[in-house]
């Protein structure tokens, strides 16, 4: 080959190449610009957002829209009924997961492959099935507009039992053995050596279920009615109705940005760990 | 010497029945749970679904099968039926292909991005429901919105999306098909990921061009994957409802109503009948637990268990 051909050739891949990195950043903006929009809009004047031809980009900034998303809502409380929502039930499905799968994987007893065939049948059960018996169960416990009736009926996790289960199999027994030849209890085995080797694993499960979590509409939609116990996502529901007449969707796209804050900051610091997370439902099947 | 025997094999059986107890304390909380909010309901609702509530009170009277017969000839009924099903073949068919397609570009190696067209296109996986109806909402404004007026720019007149019975459910459609396409592209590349690149590098040598390296490589050997979002996104499709609550709340008319959406609308909306609302729900996880089986059967054929 002359040199004259490979330079030919080089510069034809380079050029794919560019070609290509616009392409994917061009699908990429296509993709995400809903929500570009979004936080483009919620940093728009009043008479801006409702402008023909709408421009994407705003001409004079303001945060103006977020004080009055703010104040018009208790936006603070939302976040904070979210948050201890969210935490419970992350807290509940990784801790108690961790301790179910320890016990189809390493321990040995009577009835374990049954309950474990149990726990995974689970899955098969739709959550529309169970949401109005739930409901009466949640009402007559008078839990209704409280965390327990938030959380208490989503703190267990049949995914995380059987992804966590998956992992710990992976783990040699060996390792299980000499531990207890060692003297040390199961309870020490599994919190000091089988948790610190599964962190991996347990984060990316743990931030799946925070995701999911945070994102709930269905149930906290109908245990609550109380403006003070709602989570954000019904939060925002409730703001776009009202706000609806008024139309000030400057405000509303405010609010959506800060309604999605907390998952989209999660989703920019642990992008892999997600991903890992997700692509770990695909291996569930 | 006997003793000595005696003594161990009392020893092992204690040993066993302290791993016992340890085994159902550390399944206790997930089985307790799951029992409570899980199997317990698929037993009540089912006894819900064979009784009425009393007019003008909570009385329940038990009526048999009466609701699931009522369902059968409610025309509403068999209008959810219609709405979730052309929901379903509008959403699931055009999510995966574009999931595929973008999956393809994205397993393309390129230097100098640094993930950034990755985060791009991942990104709608971690917006809720809620607020993926909302933002859509405002894109879908009949007069102000970003849609028909990117829509006139080529020519067309937009629809009022939303109050129009022939387009409100393509509206919902469109949405769902956004909010389900991270989810649906972070599997399919992973997908694609795993492909052995011997069999690329084998078609390149039998002189197959991109598109045919595509439809003879890629697609054959993706198409577990495949299957596996097939199934999940039908039975996400028959089972979403933040996004059309937020948009059109089951209307104009009852165009969006969807199975999920009247299960909703009968139990909690106006005067809840939460017999004939768990009579529906009871159908519909039928028809979602015989795809869950589907999938369950095709899932222990390819993967090697255990």
């Amino acid at each position: 080959m002359s040199e004259k051909e490979s330079l030919s050739i080089s510069r034809s891949r380079v050029r794919r190449e560019i070609g290509m990195q616009v392409l994917l950043i061009g699908l990429g903006l296509l993709v995400s610009l809903p929500i570009f929009i979004a936080l483009f809009t919620s940093f728009k004047v009043p008479q801006e957002v409702i402008t023909y031809p709408p421009r994407v980009i705003p001409q004079n900034w303001t945060f103006d829209n977020y004080v009055s998303a703010w104040n018009s809502n208790p936006f603070g409380r939302f976040l904070i009924n979210s948050f201890i929502q969210t935490s419970l039930i992350t807290i509940g499905q990784v801790l108690f997961s961790i301790l179910a799968a320890y016990a189809f994987a390493i321990l040995k007893f009577p009835g374990r492959n049954l309950f474990f065939y149990i726990v995974l049948a689970s899955l098969m059960v739709p959550f529309e099935l169970t949401l109005i018996p739930n409901f009466q169960l949640i009402s007559r416990l008078g839990w209704t507009n409280s965390y327990q009736g938030l959380a208490v009926p989503f703190l267990a996790s049949a995914f995380g039992v059987f992804l966590l289960r998956q992992f710990f199999l992976s783990v040699p027994r060996d390792l299980h053995e000499a531990a207890i030849i060692d003297g040390a209890s199961n309870w020490r085995y599994l919190w000091q050596v089988l948790v610190p080797l599964s962190k991996g694993s347990i984060g990316a499960f743990a931030i799946f279920a925070f995701l999911s979590a945070y994102n709930q509409y269905l149930w906290p939609l109908i245990i609550t009615s109380d403006i003070k116990m709602r989570t954000t996502q019904i939060g925002i529901r409730f703001f776009m109705v009202n706000l609806e007449r008024g139309a000030d969707w400057g405000a509303v796209m405010a609010a959506t940005i800060v309604v999605s804050a907390p998952t989209l900051i999660a989703f920019l610091v642990a992008q892999k760990q997600l991903v890992k997370g997700i692509a770990m439902t695909g291996l569930k099947g | 010497m006997m003793e000595n025997e005696a003594l161990a094999s009392r020893q092992l059986l204690w040993l066993k029945i302290k791993q016992t107890i340890e085994g159902y304390l550390y399944l206790s909380p997930t089985l307790i749970i799951l029992g409570i909010f899980v199997f317990l309901p698929i037993i009540t609702s089912f006894n819900l679904s064979l009784n009425r509530t009393a007019p003008f009170g909570s009385q329940m009277i038990f009526v048999g099968p009466d609701n699931y017969s009522r369902l059968l000839q409610d025309p509403s009924y068999w209008n959810s039926i219609r709405v979730t099903l052309l929901f379903t073949l509008g959403t699931v068919p055009t999510g995966l292909i574009l999931a595929v397609l973008l999956a393809v570009a994205l397993a393309y190696p390129v230097r100098r991005l640094s993930g950034l067209h990755r985060l791009l296109i991942f990104v709608p996986v971690v917006i809720s429901s809620a607020v993926a109806g909302v933002i859509f909402r405002w894109l879908y404004h009949p007069v102000v919105g970003y849609l028909n007026y990117w829509l006139s720019l080529i020519g067309v007149d937009g629809p009022n999306w939303l109050a129009s019975r022939d387009w409100a459910l393509i509206a919902v459609i469109l949405v769902s098909v956004w909010r389900q396409l991270g989810f649906n592209v972070i599997i399919a590349l992973a997908g694609v990921q795993n492909i052995d690149s011997t069999y690329y590098d084998a078609a390149k040598v039998d002189g197959a061009n991109a598109v045919q390296r595509f439809f003879h490589v890629t697609l054959p050997l993706l198409s577990p994957t495949l299957f596996f979002l097939l199934i999940i996104n039908v039975i996400n499709s028959f089972q979403t409802f933040g996004e059309i609550d937020i948009l059109t709340q089951g209307g104009p008319g009852q165009a969006t109503k969807t199975l999920v959406y009247s299960i909703y609308f009968d139990a909690f909306l106006g005067t809840p009948q939460r017999g004939y609302a768990s009579a529906q729900a009871y159908l519909l996880a039928l028809m979602i637990l015989a795809m869950s089986f589907i999938q369950f059967r095709g899932f222990g054929k390819r993967v090697h268990y255990q």
